[in-house]
């Protein structure tokens, strides 16, 4: 008989994989905003909400050049590797049994890639705490989803770490 | 058909026009207030092969110096190491050695 556990991860490792043990709602949740993250990175290229996504590649003034050059070849291939981790994530979100590790690194990439857009938003600055945030902040409840991504995403990161279950 | 070769005088290079090998790049990841420790220490694991003790005391650098050298090599190289910490969301520039 299994053992009675007090709690349960969101995201841990199993013999065949990793699970989920998140409900449908907070799936569903997830999907739409990759939805809305792959929107984004389809729009505008400009837009000041994907700055941490895009970070410069070369940081001294003498390389402007270089960084131009980089931006100019490269963001394609970073967006077209964005797109293509959402899409393997929706899918392991919808499978019904373990997902691979390729699954679970697609999924912490792209969870932490909604991070850093609504960090972005949010301003957010070193050791953000949503019990700092007032109950009638307007943002309030982008604050609280940060915070539960940045919860899912260290719980995702534990279970990559851990040694894989052989028994 | 190609010509034939004409012989050229060799051995005739300034000292002064030796070429310097290029210098080195360093790629650099800074710290931010958004990326978690935990994920860094996995992204420095999974992208450069480095042991959990070496990804941590550089994850640590970052944090608490603010940046830290996480590889070097050449151009090429480094490019590419800065791509792949790009597409894991971290903060990574590239520089030539001085």
């Amino acid at each position: 008989m299994a053992r009675k556990r007090s709690f349960i991860p969101p995201i841990e490792r199993v013999r065949d994989g990793f699970a989920f043990n998140i409900g449908d709602d907070e799936k569903q949740l997830i999907t739409r905003l990759l939805t809305e993250l792959s929107q984004l990175l389809m729009g505008e290229s400009g837009d000041p909400r994907l700055i941490r996504i895009f970070p410069p590649a070369y940081h001294l003034a003498d390389d402007a050049e270089a960084d131009a050059e980089y931006q100019r070849l490269m963001r394609e291939d970073l967006v077209a590797s964005r797109l293509s981790g959402i899409t393997s994530v929706n899918s392991a979100l919808e499978a019904p049994g373990a997902v691979d590790e390729e699954a679970m690194i697609a999924f912490v990439q792209a969870i932490n890639g909604l991070r850093l857009v609504l960090g972005t938003m949010l301003d957010v600055v070193e050791d953000h705490d949503p019990d700092d945030v007032a109950e009638d902040d307007p943002q309030v409840g982008e604050h609280h989803l940060y915070n539960f991504l940045s919860w899912l995403l260290d719980w995702a990161v534990r279970a990559l770490s851990e040694e894989p279950v052989t028994r | 058909m190609a010509p034939t070769p004409v012989p050229v005088e060799v051995g005739k290079t300034d000292i002064d026009d030796e070429v310097v090998p290029d210098r080195p790049w360093i790629v650099l990841v800074w710290n931010d207030p958004i990326n978690l420790m935990s994920y860094v220490t996995f992204v420095f694991q999974k992208v450069f092969g480095y042991s959990v003790e070496k990804a941590t005391s550089l994850m640590l650098d970052v944090h608490q110096k603010g940046r830290a050298v996480v590889s070097s090599g050449a151009r090429e190289k480094a490019e590419i190491d800065v791509f792949r910490l790009h597409e894991h969301g971290l903060w990574a520039t590239m520089q030539q050695d001085d």
